[in-house]
């Protein structure tokens, strides 16, 4: 198993930071995944993604699997990997499916493999299957990087636990919260649990709706050691304002942290929705839940 | 000198005769260029209570150390002077090419001063300058002018003039160039006007001479990568222009309607960027060397022009209850040939509009009445009926109609296109401006709203006097360079230094320009001070302080101004009446004006 110390490659780190505090744009850059998983991106929006990676040192650029082999070719020889989707974006594919896509990913150059975990077999409790579909993307990657996307809009906190489990059992290298097409995307408590499950030593993605630098602080700080994210410029250049004032880090609502609060009965199954609404009854913060937008 | 061009030409229309000096090169690092050095130059030389319209108030015409190069959005230029419409110092920027061909002309800037004895115009070329009669000016409209004056001059001349309303000394006149680019608040339009100034004509073949051309190039690049990056400069501006922000504002229930008195305009569709782009909008538009391009060149069924921009159809549209997009369109295309502030302009016929229903303002023009507001700007222009009383601005309107509070303005300049009930921090940032009622001091809705570079809760005091600060430390050195406040949304501090560092040879870090820019605030604030301006003027209209909306997403809310204001003045160095303290002068270099 690659060794997470500090003189490993960025790329492999999976602890969380032990200090938040001190980083700058370039090291808060080196824990970034560029991502552009759009439908409609061409081979030239790829480069330029590639390219702006090279140029401001971000991990991985993150691809649909169409473009490894390209991405691959232009980021030859340098520090910044090619990461691709798997089984993208539903988790809804045949094991064997994921599995052969894997393996053509890697043929064509991918170092990181982001696979959509078995969302249905979650919920239904149905974990020798969906073992077994994480077995077989880490076997088909070889040595490559494995990150499993639980979608965490879809799950309770009791089914976050279990997918981070079987994750790990199944020899994954990172849990990853969201593919960012779900209902919603990453927030601080699903990260916090997902880094209190699987323990140090595995690597936490935060993905899905992290469009600023603050968002991607609270993630970091969370115990996210990778993000993926596609506003990484912004989010990197829009950092070096946090040097000249902290009054960008004052104390938000505690609502709008919260994925109860971006619960929507028109995307999520009815008995998850009234999942996330519950949990306003009983939190400590709910007099706070009073807005008009 | 690089960067700096090293000559100011001073300009004695009195007299008819010219001169030209080196800038105080301290005061050029000290306060950057443009509006740092426009205001550091009027602070010393005009005495307390001189009349903006007295032949002896400067009007300055200024570059910065970064104006004419490639850099984004670098051909901008700002007028600097007091304004007749306020009392405070004042600075009006414009965009479009003037800037650019001033800087190439070989001018840091023009400095008039007196009154001619007839209407003239200044024709600046290379070093340079003459006077010439304008007697067969008088009275065009502005896009007659430029055109007129452009068959007497050289190809590759750049204008800026003012149309009848600044002739007349409207108080809410502009000066446009490039045809509808305008520098339009705060009435300086009237300033050249009382100077019997109708145009500068300037043309120039000089290049920039940066210090390291290949430093400034390198950060030309990053620069723009940045900006076309970032989803408001990249996505959001090029793709509907500033009028995307209609529908964006009025769903967070802040597009004041109605002279503020609601916050959700009902048919906000009917006159939003998309609306525009479905109905009205042939092509867009840049300004010199600007990759946003949000300006929209626009047809109605009657005519052609530039815009509306989102001020202008808030300002013609929501705030006067009007829901016709060419009409709005219309009036927008009139301010910019009269040479009026659309902004000023359509906030006072929305005060107007208030009077009138209450009976106040007799034939005063009614809500929603589209061809009154069009009728009202060209009155407005040329001074004539109902347009007499309204062309000296919503403050001195309402006040004549003994209904001050009707009046949505801070320090006499009227209120723009967000509601402050419905974002604390744009509540202290227009309370605080040094003139008036400006949302660009310190555009706060860019982290409330924009989320740029990162969100804050619209609702909560915390954090948002020092974001303030900052803001408004960041636009001063922006307006000092002279660049685009758009660039803001995108380009962090230490790409503006780097800039400046290229262009001038004066190698400067990221907090020692954010302190240029400290320097520039507080030397505008103790002008202010000294013309009696002071804590009791750091406020927002009774209405806006005192009435919540009572509908829409911001509603139930007011502006918790004596806190935020405490917390600004202490972190600001001000004493509780919001004087900088002496240490906080000799930290900055300042001394009193005056001494």
């Amino acid at each position: 198993m690659p060794q997470d110390d500090a003189s490993a490659p960025s790329r492999r780190r999976r602890r969380p930071l032990s200090d938040v505090e001190s980083l700058s744009p370039e090291t808060l850059a080196a824990l970034i995944d560029h991502t552009n998983l759009k439908a409609f991106s061409t081979p030239e929006k790829i480069r330029q993604i590639c390219e702006e990676a090279l140029a401001y040192g971000f991990a991985t650029v993150c691809v649909n699997p169409v473009h490894v082999e390209a991405a691959a070719r232009v980021l030859e020889g340098s520090a910044v990997g090619t990461c691709t989707v798997v089984g993208f974006p539903l988790g809804a594919s045949r094991s064997e499916v994921k599995a052969f896509e894997t393996d053509r990913a890697v043929k064509d150059g991918a170092g990181e493999i982001d696979m959509v975990i078995n969302v249905g077999g979650v919920r239904a409790g149905e974990e020798d299957a969906v073992l077994r579909d994480i077995r077989g993307v880490v076997e088909a990657s070889g040595d490559r990087l494995v990150k499993v996307i639980l979608e965490t809009c879809y799950l309770t906190d009791e089914q976050i636990v279990q997918a981070c489990r079987l994750s790990r059992e199944a020899g994954a290298d990172y849990v990853k919260t969201s593919t960012g097409f779900g209902a919603f995307g990453a927030f601080e408590r699903h990260v916090r649990l997902m880094r209190e499950t699987v323990g140090p030593d595995m690597g936490v993605k935060a993905s899905g709706g992290v469009s600023d630098f603050r968002e991607a602080l609270r993630m970091l700080r969370a115990g996210a050691s990778r993000l993926g994210v596609s506003a990484s410029i912004p989010i990197v250049e829009g950092f070096r304002a946090l040097r000249y004032t902290a009054g960008w880090l004052a104390e938000e609502v505690p609502c709008r942290l919260c994925p109860s609060r971006a619960a929507d009965i028109s995307k999520l199954p009815k008995e998850l929705f009234l999942y996330y609404k519950a949990a306003c009854l009983d939190c400590p913060h709910r007099e706070h839940n009073r807005f008009y937008d | 000198m690089h960067g700096w061009r090293g000559r100011i030409l001073d300009v004695d229309l009195s007299s008819g005769t010219f001169s030209t000096r080196k800038p105080d090169e301290r005061w050029c690092r000290a306060f950057l260029g443009g509006r740092g050095l426009g205001v550091r130059m009027l602070a010393s030389e005009v005495p307390a209570g001189l009349d903006p319209l007295d032949p002896a108030m400067p009007l300055f015409f200024l570059t910065g150390p970064l104006t004419g190069t490639t850099f984004p959005t670098a051909g901008r230029f700002v007028v600097v002077s007091r304004s007749p419409l306020t009392g405070t110092v004042f600075d009006a920027h414009s965009g479009g090419s003037f800037g650019a061909a001033l800087a190439a002309a070989g001018w840091d800037g023009i400095r008039v001063t007196g009154r001619g004895g007839g209407p003239c115009y200044l024709f600046a070329e290379d070093g340079r300058a003459e006077l010439r009669d304008a007697s067969h000016l008088a009275g065009l409209e502005t896009h007659k002018t430029r055109d007129r004056i452009l068959e007497e001059t050289p190809r590759g001349t750049r204008v800026a003039s003012i149309g009848p309303a600044g002739e007349k000394k409207v108080l809410l006149a502009a000066i446009m160039n490039d045809r509808d680019r305008a520098a339009g608040r705060g009435g300086l339009g009237a300033v050249m006007g009382a100077k019997n100034l109708k145009a500068i004509a300037v043309r120039g073949t000089g290049k920039p001479s940066p210090a390291d051309p290949a430093r400034l190039d390198a950060v030309r690049k990053r620069a723009t990568k940045v900006v076309k990056k970032n989803p408001v400069t990249g996505t959001a501006l090029p793709t509907l222009g500033t009028a995307v922000l209609v529908d964006i504002i009025n769903q967070h229930g802040m597009f004041p309607t109605e002279n503020f008195r609601g916050g959700v305009f009902d048919d906000a569709e009917g006159i939003s960027g998309v609306k525009m782009a479905e109905r009205i909008v042939v092509d867009k538009s840049a300004c010199y060397a600007c990759p946003i391009a949000c300006g929209r060149r626009t047809r109605t069924s009657e005519e052609e022009g530039e815009g509306p921009e989102y001020e202008t159809v808030w300002a013609f549209g929501a705030q006067c209850g009007v829901n016709d997009l060419e009409a709005v369109a219309h009036a927008n295309y009139r301010c910019n040939r009269l040479g009026l502030d659309t902004i000023s302009v359509g906030s006072t016929i929305g005060c107007a509009m208030e009077l009138a229903e209450e009976g106040l303002l007799q034939d005063g023009p009614r809500f929603g009445d589209a061809r009154a507001v069009v009728d009202l700007v060209e009155k407005i222009g040329r001074r004539e009926g109902l347009g007499e009383a309204l062309g000296v601005g919503s403050r001195r309107l309402a006040e004549s109609r003994g209904k001050a509070e009707a009046a949505m303005h801070v320090k006499g300049l009227e209120i723009p296109a967000y509601d402050p009930r419905g974002a604390q921090g744009q509540a202290l940032a227009y309370a605080t401006s040094n003139r008036g009622g400006c949302h660009l001091r310190a555009y706060m809705i860019s982290t409330e709203i924009l989320g740029q570079p990162c969100p804050m809760d619209r609702f909560r005091t915390a954090g948002k006097a020092e974001v303030c600060a900052f803001f408004q430390h960041l636009s001063a050195v922006v307006d000092s360079l002279i660049l685009c406040r758009f660039t803001q949304f995108a380009l962090p501090v230490d790409v503006y230094a780097e800039a400046f560092s290229a262009a001038t040879g004066v190698d400067v870090s990221a907090e020692e320009i954010l302190e240029a820019g400290e320097r520039i605030w507080n030397l505008e604030r103790l002008f202010n001070l000294r013309e009696g301006f002071g804590r009791r003027d750091d406020t927002l209209p009774p209405r806006l302080l005192e009435e919540p909306l009572d509908r829409g997403p911001s509603r139930g809310r007011c502006p918790e101004l004596a806190g935020m204001l405490e917390t600004y003045y202490r972190l600001r160095g001000w004493d509780e009446d919001g004087v900088p303290t002496a240490e906080t002068r000799a930290r900055l270099g300042l001394e009193r004006l005056g001494s």
